[in-house]
């Protein structure tokens, strides 16, 4: 069999389609990939060979009686575990949703499925999407193909590591305060956040709904542009969804650097580790040298960040995570049998330690004597940081920072300090918090060979503009990582 | 920050937290609100309440009632499912 493994999505596009090698050849590389490798990386929590095999077979049936439903037609994704697709198990890597089994599908898949893309359900994640390093699953934590003593961040750490080690090309992901971006830049390859509204998020499992997107994953900027192309797009079952808001993927240009308006951050001010520190400084060298004009911008405001963040997201995440109660689906403990019984001993079985100290965070911002002095205070210094940026964006094209601070951590790092693993967040959740598109390129490695990731923001809706950023970036040969092979 | 505050929280939750918990989970919970109370240090006299919803877009869609899931569908997720209703303990005491 030929060995069809790290291709990127490009290849495996133009492979289909000049008849290099069929979906279900692609699709089986991929499977085999998975068995060979993800014991060591634990990216996957389940696969249904025969199921995904036999999309695949039907794409390629749909190539012989030239009847593709698109140009994207049989080419396998990965699926983060809280994305409905109908009949598959969808747990959010949460005990309390262990058995699940998705009644329908949601509105990203239903698109996915309209261009006839292979799914691979269900890739790893922080229970409930809550963390910063995969290791709040339920079931397993994920491990950074570069290093598997580290992690591959979080939460979507499964869809980007299953990227990363050349099981799958592109996969979904979901991004609250930074659980696309992050894992991206800490496993080599490109994530996008869209702007709010952008992608419906019915048939997403809700962790803080003012703040949730769902974007793709890839190990070439095209995956990016393909996979977003097919998902945004106003959505009637998504009450947050933009109307006539046209996304143009012809739009998006390599050109020049010379004269763009970039806001960058002072490099002290990003609190980076030294490599990161290092590799900034240089980018920043580089874009000036190219002709791009550079404004430091006064992020002051943004040290709020994470207590802003965690105080509306853990709000929402009180409110939204009532739902699992034991009562209609999901895992029920009946307790003393009596109703509050069940509810309580389901709730208490069925969520991990962080799900239950962020409902109790929210709870707490939100009860009567502490509401006005945290979460209306957070909810006020929401609107600061949405003006900001409409304040940079008069002034820049775009910003760029370090996505995150560091290069991926060690496994058990971070656990034993919720506030350690909340500041991995810290150059994400802003973007979050003000509903402004985002993503993370690769950008190079560490001394240690680990990934090192560069966020470019725009404003509103201005993806075709973020996306030629992103792939201008990519031209700089010192931004080029190649994606380990062999995985020890 | 004490025990019974946070178990008074807890009960608001819907959520137990054992024994053996209480004094870590007291911990964690005491260090990240101290944390979180660093944005009392920022000013937000600016902003007026009205702000607040006035960024956030609201799409209604028309008032057509359309069918979503059938029973049957549902009855598969249901942990408890008899005749066309979901099981729960009894709540009336007799």
């Amino acid at each position: 069999m030929k060995d069809l493994s790290n291709l990127t999505y490009t290849e495996i596009k133009k492979g289909l389609d000049k008849g290099d090698f069929s979906s279900e050849e692609i699709t089986k590389s991929s499977l085999n990939r998975i068995e060979l490798i993800d014991p060591k990386i634990k990216a996957f929590l389940e696969i249904n060979s025969e199921r995904v095999l036999t999309a695949a077979k039907e794409s390629d049936e749909r190539r012989k009686n030239k009847s593709l439903k698109s140009s994207l037609d049989g080419i396998p994704i990965g699926i983060k575990d809280n994305i409905c697709i109908n009949g598959e198990i969808t747990s959010c890597s949460s005990k309390i949703l262990a058995n699940f089994r998705s009644p329908y599908d949601a509105t990203v898949i239903s698109k996915l499925k309209a261009k006839g893309f292979i799914f691979l359900p269900r890739t790893n994640m922080d229970e409930f999407a809550m963390g910063s390093s995969t290791e709040n699953s339920a079931f397993q934590t994920t491990k950074n193909p570069f290093d598997t003593n580290r992690i591959p961040g979080g939460s979507s750490g499964g869809s980007a590591a299953a990227v990363a080690a050349g099981m799958v090309s592109t996969s979904l992901g979901s991004d609250t305060g930074g659980s696309i971006r992050q894992p991206a830049s800490l496993c080599g390859i490109w994530g996008l956040k869209p702007t709010y509204g952008r992608v419906s998020r019915y048939g997403l499992v809700a962790y803080a709904s003012s703040l949730d997107q769902i974007g793709p994953f890839g190990n070439d900027i095209q995956a990016v542009i393909d996979v977003f192309d097919t998902i945004q797009g106003f959505d009637l079952h998504d009450q947050t969804s933009a109307k006539d808001k046209s996304f143009d993927s012809q739009k998006v240009k390599l050109s020049s650097w010379k004269g763009v308006r970039i806001g960058v951050m002072k490099t002290e001010e990003t609190q980076s580790s030294p490599s990161v520190a290092k590799r900034y400084e240089a980018l920043k060298s580089q874009l000036t040298k190219e002709g791009a004009i550079l404004k430091e911008l006064d992020f002051s405001l943004f040290k709020y960040s994470i207590p802003v963040y965690y105080l509306i997201a853990t709000a929402e995440c009180s409110s939204n995570l009532s739902r699992f109660d034991g009562i209609r689906y999901g895992f029920r403990d009946e307790g003393n049998g009596k109703l509050e019984d069940l509810y309580v001993e389901s709730r208490s079985k069925g969520f991990g330690n962080e799900v239950k100290r962020r409902i109790l965070l929210g709870t707490f911002s939100l009860s009567s004597g502490y509401y006005d002095a945290y979460y209306g205070k957070a909810q006020k210094a929401r609107v600061l940081i949405q003006k900001q940026y409409d304040a940079f964006f008069k002034e820049v094209d775009c910003i760029l920072q370090p996505t995150s601070p560091t290069t991926a951590f060690k496994v058990g790092e971070k656990t034993k300090d919720p506030i350690q693993m909340y500041l991995a967040d810290i150059l994400t959740t802003t973007v979050n918090l003000a509903g402004v598109p985002a993503i993370s390129c690769p950008a190079g490695t560490d001394e240690s060979g680990l990934p090192i990731g560069m966020q470019i923001t725009t404003n509103h809706f201005e993806e075709e503009k973020l996306l030629s950023f992103a792939t201008m970036l990519n031209e700089f040969p010192e931004n080029k990582i190649t994606l380990p092979n062999s995985i020890s | 920050m004490d025990e019974k505050n946070l178990r008074e929280i807890a009960a608001l939750a819907k959520l137990n937290i054992k024994d053996e918990e209480i004094s870590g989970m007291l911990n964690d919970f005491s260090r990240i609100v101290s944390y979180v109370d660093e944005i009392k240090n920022l000013d937000t006299s600016s902003v007026e309440d009205d702000e607040i919803y006035s960024l956030t877009m609201h799409v209604l869609r028309p008032d057509i009632t359309e069918n979503t899931l059938n029973r049957d569908a549902l009855s598969k997720i249901a942990p408890s499912y008899e005749n066309g209703y979901v099981v729960v303990p009894r709540v009336i005491e007799t």
